[in-house]
């Protein structure tokens, strides 16, 4: 049985950038058929964080079987897809090239297009999934613990970087300071709950905005603010309250990432922020952008909460743009674990 | 029966099309370049010389490892891929079986090393019978350089080697085993596809198909051996 025809355009998404092997079957831009996806964060949980080759080992057990589930699940063939899209970077060398391997073996054989999607254009593109009423131009906020952009976008496939992080991605300093608190991996989801109860005033951590006019970030100083205040009140044989630390931290993260966000809206003529990446899970950034962007007539959108973490859902809708562009891959395409906007 | 073989774990990419036990096309480079940029266009150019089509295919071969582990999944994800699509089965064989081949019908023992880092071979012996049957004489394993050839030294018997370390050692080896040591060229003992498809061929007459081909590095991930040392310790 198949619920294909041929009008339609159907994607087979694939992702194995990090410690999620994912793939989805997508139809037309916006009917997402089926979304499997096989986390790894159990396996390297007693690591303290992702291991790259244990990462690589089990996105090739697993990869097949969550290629098969997209399918069954979908209700589609091989010969029903339009095009395959996969992540071909940045993220880990190992990791990737399974993805790709396989995306590129699938459609090689099934004699349809490849593309290749940057994981961080990816993540904006959640957005274009659950929200129908995007209009250009638009700004992006993507903050995931690998990444901190600000991006501004004219039309599909059309876009400015305004401003990035210059040390640690905000992510990364979330997940650095909660193990310093002894609050365990991932550290964004374990700082928040930490922080609901604290007090957001108990410590005032530095808020790093750089040049004045920049809309670059910088959040290792801010980090080891928090590591110098428990190091000296370790010294002194101090307790610090942990929820107050996570929720004092939360909030200068939340500050920054705000205040830089108002600053580029201010300066371009985007109606439209999008939230993305693994941080715009957070309640706390998304209450207070909500808050900021209210006053200012700005729409604020964000994915939900599954398709802000890595997964094959977002990689098949930025594909659907690619595929209306004829945007294709060569079959020489090649991991490239340092990819950038 | 028509199948292709595939062999990506070192820094060789081989590809075969054959049919039955004649090979048809073979594919090598030995480039500068990356299986994911060498695999797929190499396979087009084959198939299209060949006037095969990846559809006339009845299975797939591939070598599982040892080598190199990002070469090892690059092979086996291409594979599966491959025979998902096409509705195929997978046969998956090591990359020391296949290479055992380059001494086909040879009295000496075969010894394959490959290259496996940190001054270790991923290696075994093998011996082929008067009966012109393969005989695995030890498992595979990773041994560091020097106490494999003096392991060898001590059996005492002519070994011919074969593999990807062998262009790189073959001083070494010689100095060790002198004229016990027998070396091919370079082009005979690096993983060819013609090599892959010979053990395939072997393996698919023999047992046919065996079930889903899992990843055989024979080493842990140094995360885990390092855990499992620090558990060790603790226990202490
Ligand atoms: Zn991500």
């Amino acid at each position: 049985m198949s619920l294909a025809s041929d009008n339609q355009i159907i994607i087979l998404g694939i992702e194995t950038s990090c410690d999620e092997t994912s793939a989805a079957v997508l139809v037309n831009g916006t009917e997402l058929r089926s979304h499997i996806i096989s986390s790894q964060i159990a396996t390297h949980q007693k690591y303290g964080g992702v291991v790259p080759e244990i990462a690589s080992r089990e996105h090739i057990l697993h990869f097949q079987k969550v290629v098969q589930e997209a399918f069954t699940e979908a209700q589609v063939g091989f010969n029903h897809l339009s095009a395959i899209a996969v992540t071909y970077g940045p993220g880990l060398v190992g990791s990737l090239l399974v993805g790709v391997a396989g995306a590129k073996a699938i459609a090689y054989a099934a004699g349809i297009p490849l593309i290749g999607i940057n994981h961080l254009e990816g993540h904006i593109y959640a957005n274009f999934l659950t929200h129908q009423d995007l209009t250009f131009p638009l700004l992006a906020l993507l903050v995931s613990g690998g990444h901190t952009h600000l991006i501004y976008f004219e039309d599909h496939g059309r876009y400015t970087v305004l401003g990035r992080t210059r040390d640690d991605a905000a992510g990364e300093a979330l997940d650095k300071v909660a193990r310093a608190l002894g609050l365990g991996y991932p550290g964004g989801p374990q700082i928040q709950k930490a922080g609901q109860t604290g007090d957001p005033a108990a410590f005032d951590f530095p808020r790093a905005m750089l040049e004045p006019d920049s809309l670059d970030f910088s959040f290792s100083g801010m980090k080891s603010a928090v590591l110098n205040t428990l190091n000296s009140a370790r010294m002194k044989n101090q307790t610090l309250k942990t929820e107050d630390l996570a929720a004092s931290f939360q909030q200068a993260v939340v500050d920054v990432l705000v205040r830089k966000s108002v600053l580029a809206l201010e300066r371009t003529d985007a109606k439209i922020l999008l939230l993305a990446g693994g941080v715009a899970a957070n309640t706390l950034l998304r209450e207070t952008l909500e808050f900021e962007l209210v006053k200012r007539g700005v729409g604020l959108y964000y994915p939900p909460p599954v398709l802000c973490t890595d997964n094959a859902a977002m990689i098949a809708t930025a594909g659907y743009y690619h595929y209306l562009a004829k945007d294709f891959a060569p079959w020489t395409l090649n991991a490239v674990p340092g990819l950038s906007f | 029966m028509k199948y292709l073989s595939i062999d990506t774990t070192t820094k060789v990419t081989a590809l075969a099309l054959a049919e039955d036990s004649k090979v048809i096309a073979e594919g090598f480079l030995h480039t500068n370049k990356t299986h994911s940029e060498r695999l797929i266009p190499m396979l087009d150019q084959l198939l299209l010389a060949a006037s095969w089509k990846l559809s006339d295919l009845d299975f797939i071969g591939v070598v599982r490892g040892p080598g190199s582990f990002t070469g090892i999944r690059i092979g086996i994800a291409t594979a599966e891929g491959f025979a998902q699509v096409l509705n195929i089965p997978v046969i998956g064989v090591t990359s020391l079986e296949a290479l055992a081949w380059a001494g086909y019908g040879r009295d000496e023992e075969i010894v394959p090393i490959l290259d496996a880092r940190k001054n270790e071979w991923y290696t075994a012996r093998f011996r082929w019978s008067p009966e012109d049957q393969l005989e695995c004489l030890t498992q595979p394993c990773a041994k560091t350089h020097e106490s494999w050839l003096e392991e060898l030294k001590r059996l005492d018997r002519t070994v011919l080697f074969v593999g990807d370390a062998v262009p790189h050692y073959k001083d070494k080896i010689i100095k060790f085993l002198g004229a016990r040591a027998r070396i091919l060229p370079d082009y005979l003992s690096l993983p060819r596809g013609a090599y892959v498809s010979c053990e395939v061929w072997r393996q698919w007459s023999e047992k046919g198909f065996s079930g889903t081909v899992e990843p055989y590095y024979i080493r842990l991930s140094e995360a885990e051996v390092n855990y499992a040392k620090k558990e060790a310790e603790d226990r202490k």
